[in-house]
């Protein structure tokens, strides 16, 4: 099986989360000889060539970050350029990463995405959603390869089953909304360690303000 | 009230156009930004303004006045061409680009994450489309992308539907 994968994602390739994802996936669907193509949208100058790697071949997965509740705009622009496929034979699959960690924070994308294939000319083949993935640049190795390592096993589900079954994706999507016992702790303690961690990275980033200044207040200012 | 629209058709589009009228008429004062000329680029996830420069966005297209527009007027009203039976890429990466208004900093609102504002404001965005969409589910969406940034939509209204949407101002 040849599949070929585009990353809906605007980030460049080399700081992308969802490339790191696509990277992963990928290892463990060419496992046993299946092959793959990807695309990266955050590069223009491939557009003309996803298009046509879209319109020549029948098994597609679209990976992408999910951007206010849908598909980022740079995908649905490219998408929207895309005439739609009249053989029925496509199957289009996702991968939606998000920066928090429940799987409800997707599931409206999701309703979109279960709609989109058949606008395309394309058959629906599920959608993966993990959640928490914001912080996957900004780990360690070790740390990094741990949160990876589930895409790796779906990329060889994949390669076996060709589509992901709605009820091995919403297991990986775990959690759906976060353990009342997780939310005490996290009202506790979480928002003080925030507060910290996020600190510390602004200023390695070398921010010089506030995380919360408000620099358009124009009511203070009056 | 006043009101801001952020109009991502051509300016010079006849449904537009009178979409505007109408819903400027009862508007003590109402600000019409022509965003489809500016061209407005799509979030690239930088982050920048969550952790290097909080508040303001990277990009330089002239998204700015939109976001100090969402902070000065009472309510916005986007217009937006429609794609594959959703706003259309241009809407999108206008409403992507609202990060700013966000913190990075989160808390627990309902059981579900949420970003905390930077603004003390409650923002009240209404959606008027021109095209083939799928209004249910748009309204779904817009509420949705209301909720995460603590703020009231307005609903997600066809665009011939602009005296409707003027009376949820």
């Amino acid at each position: 099986m040849h599949l070929v994968i585009i990353s809906g994602a605007a980030r460049p390739k080399p700081k992308s989360n969802t490339a790191k994802i696509i990277e992963a996936f990928k290892s463990g669907f060419e496992e046993k000889g299946n092959t793959s193509e990807v695309w990266y949208l955050s590069d223009r100058k491939q557009w003309e060539r996803a298009a046509k790697a879209f319109s020549e071949n029948d098994n597609i997965l679209i990976a992408l970050p999910l951007y206010v509740e849908n598909i980022p705009g740079i995908l649905l622009e490219f998408l929207s350029d895309i005439p739609p496929k009249t053989s029925g034979k496509t199957r289009l699959s996702f991968i939606v990463q998000g920066g928090f960690p429940e799987g409800s924070q997707s599931r409206c994308c999701e309703k979109y995405l279960e709609t989109l294939p058949e606008k395309l000319g394309c058959r629906y083949g599920g959608t993966l959603i993990k959640g928490d993935m914001f912080g996957l640049g900004l780990l360690d190795e070790k740390n990094r390869q741990k949160l990876l390592k589930p895409f790796t096993e779906m990329g060889r589900y994949f390669s076996e089953k060709r589509y992901f079954e709605k009820s091995v994706s919403d297991e990986f999507a775990a959690p759906e909304y976060m353990p009342e016992k997780q939310i005490k702790k996290f009202n506790r303690f979480g928002q003080k360690i925030q507060r910290l961690f996020m600190g510390s990275i602004a200023k390695k980033l070398g921010c010089k303000g506030k995380l919360d200044a408000k620099p358009y207040d124009f009511r203070r200012k009056l | 009230m006043s009101l801001l629209i952020v109009n991502t058709l051509p300016g010079d589009d006849p449904e537009a156009l009178n979409a505007i009228d109408i819903l400027s008429r009862d508007s003590e004062e109402c600000k019409v930004i022509n965003a489809y000329e500016m061209n407005i680029r799509p979030c690239i996830g930088c982050n920048n303004c969550w952790l290097k420069t909080p508040g303001i966005c990277s990009l330089k297209d002239g998204y700015e006045e939109i976001l100090k527009g969402y902070l000065k007027y009472d309510e916005t009203v986007f217009i937006s061409g429609t794609a594959l039976d959703f706003v259309d890429h241009r809407m999108k990466n206008v409403i992507d680009r609202v990060l700013p208004l966000a913190t990075m900093y989160t808390t627990i609102v309902d059981g579900q994450f949420r970003h905390i504002p930077r603004y003390d404001k409650k923002f009240r965005f209404g959606l008027l489309y021109s095209g083939r969409a799928d209004r249910k589910y748009l309204n779904e969406w817009f509420d949705r992308v209301m909720i995460n940034f603590m703020g009231e939509s307005l609903g997600a209204f066809p665009i011939e539907e602009a005296k409707e949407m003027s009376l949820c101002i």
